[in-house]
């Protein structure tokens, strides 16, 4: 199985094991990584699973869709170059060992 | 022989023996009184709720399934659709959103603690979470003020089901197909005038240029109405007498409601009222040595996953200070419940305004009747001692 490796926002790692297709929001809320709400469950109407994808795999993240963009104007903290909704990417072979830091607040 | 059956009044009671006995024993098992398979462990519904591509809900997501539901509600839509429908709908009840709750939520609140001033004793179920939760959805989607005590009885009949038939009832059929006749009039009225209230909004949206089905608008927003009278106000209720079992729980929130929310977020897990929801098995899968055929129905069961000490240890106790995270009381996957954020928040309210109207809530002993029902559980009626 793929791992995510998530960073918080004060520079702690967590390690975790997702089934492929389970989305980084997903892997985080059911598993307690604190740092990530997904307040829509993944159907990106929210902005609350924010977070900055290490820049190692920005390129073979899926493409952004119109919708996610629209999202991620109204995040909590700073929107970057590295921006997404972690709803929006899922484990995969490709992505195994991604690194996902946490903004500081989602709401 | 073990045997799980949902229909039996004991397990409205008290299912969390045979939940037990299925998570060590059973994780994968074939109920032969409900025809589903059942899964029990936290692990296994987490699984089972992020594969909608195997577990599918378009074949309905209640146990026992009200006729032409599936395929035309959100939580019977699986995605891509169910992801645009959802997000038209989400983004009024997200916790930014709702800010404009908090005030109508706390004078509903007061008003009908107010009405119960000077009382020894009263039902909480029919003298303040009904009459709160009817009166916030009233606001949220501006219903007409007619008739809301007969809305609410359809609402909360129309989720049950017959033990013995195993079946929804005449009585239940008549109360879906009342809630529908409602739901047809109102979106019929909203359609000529629309509008800034939460149905209007999804009335009139679109995808991709197109006009959402009838039927579809129809069911979700009769799902709307039950959910948001029903459920909100039998999660409540189930708070109600976590907070009232517990008596140094109901203390240390009098001395310190900053606490509440940790109730709240405790209760959902050690007894939601959200306990078992329905997927369709589309592809063969082997768990447990068990074979899963296309076809097949799964009963996830919440309130077991729970209980799972594999995620929470002493999964029994309700323990105000546990904070957990990770628990199904809303479900989970892209379903997870809609209203989270208008159920956290009048929660909230209502125990806030509660316990400083009564700040000395107890129990009284009494056999409670529960709900029949396959998915739900909430007792019909809670006496508490002001």
């Amino acid at each position: 199985m793929p791992t995510v490796n998530y960073v918080s926002f004060d520079g702690q790692s967590t390690q975790l094991e997702l089934a492929e297709g389970m989305t980084i929001m997903q892997g985080a809320v059911m598993n307690g990584v604190e740092g990530i709400e997904g307040e829509c469950s993944g159907s990106c109407a929210c902005a609350t699973c924010h977070c900055y994808v290490d820049d190692a795999w920005l390129a073979k993240l899926p493409e952004m869709s119109e919708n996610e963009d629209e999202m991620l104007d109204d995040t909590a903290s700073e929107r970057k170059p590295n921006s997404r909704l972690s709803c929006q990417i899922k484990a995969s072979a490709e992505l195994d060992g991604i690194v996902i830091h946490m903004p500081e607040e989602q709401e | 022989m073990f045997r799980f059956n949902p229909y039996s009044p004991e397990i409205d009671a008290d299912p969390f023996p045979a939940y037990a006995t299925l998570r060590a024993e059973y994780p994968c098992f074939w109920s032969e009184d409900a025809e589903m398979w059942v899964l029990s462990r936290h692990k296994d519904i987490v699984m089972a709720l992020n594969d909608w591509e195997t577990f599918s809900s378009a074949k309905g997501n209640l146990v026992n399934e009200l006729p032409g539901r599936a395929g035309s509600t959100l939580g019977t839509t699986d995605p891509p659709r169910h992801d645009r429908l959802r997000a038209l709908i989400q983004k009024a009840v997200t916790k930014r959103a709702l800010a404009h709750l908090m005030a109508p939520a706390q004078s509903v609140a007061q008003k009908h603690l107010e009405a119960l001033k000077g009382r020894d004793q009263f039902d909480f179920v029919a003298e303040f979470s009904s009459k709160y939760t009817v009166d916030l959805i009233v606001y949220l989607f501006d219903l007409p003020p007619a008739d809301l005590e007969i809305v609410r009885d359809k609402a909360v009949m129309m989720v049950q089901t017959d033990p013995v038939t195993r079946q929804k009832g005449p009585e239940h059929l008549a109360a879906y197909e009342w809630m529908r006749e409602y739901a047809a009039n109102l979106v019929q009225e909203r359609k000529k005038n629309p509008g800034e209230d939460l149905l209007s909004q999804f009335i009139l949206s679109e995808i991709d240029g197109d006009k959402l089905k009838d039927e579809e608008i129809l069911l979700t927003v009769t799902t709307l109405i039950m959910a948001g009278i029903e459920s909100l106000s039998g999660f409540m209720t189930m708070l109600i007498k976590n907070i009232t079992d517990h008596p140094e729980v109901r203390e240390a929130l009098v001395a310190n409601p900053e606490l509440i929310p940790d109730a709240i977020e405790e209760s959902l897990r050690f007894n939601t009222s959200a306990q078992r929801f329905r997927r369709c098995v589309m592809k063969e899968t082997t768990l447990h040595g068990q074979t899963m055929k296309p076809g097949d129905f799964v009963i996830l069961a919440y309130g077991s996953g729970n209980r799972d000490e594999e995620v929470f240890p002493n999964a029994d106790v309700y323990d105000l200070s546990r904070k957990p995270k990770g628990h199904l009381g809303f479900g989970g996957g892209v379903h997870a419940c809609l209203g989270t954020a208008i159920a956290r928040l009048a929660c909230k309210v209502a125990v806030e305004e509660l316990l400083k109207a009564f700040p000395n809530l107890s129990k009284v002993d009494q056999e409670l009747r529960w709900m029949p029902s396959t998915n739900f559980r909430s007792p019909l009626e809670l006496q508490v001692k002001a």
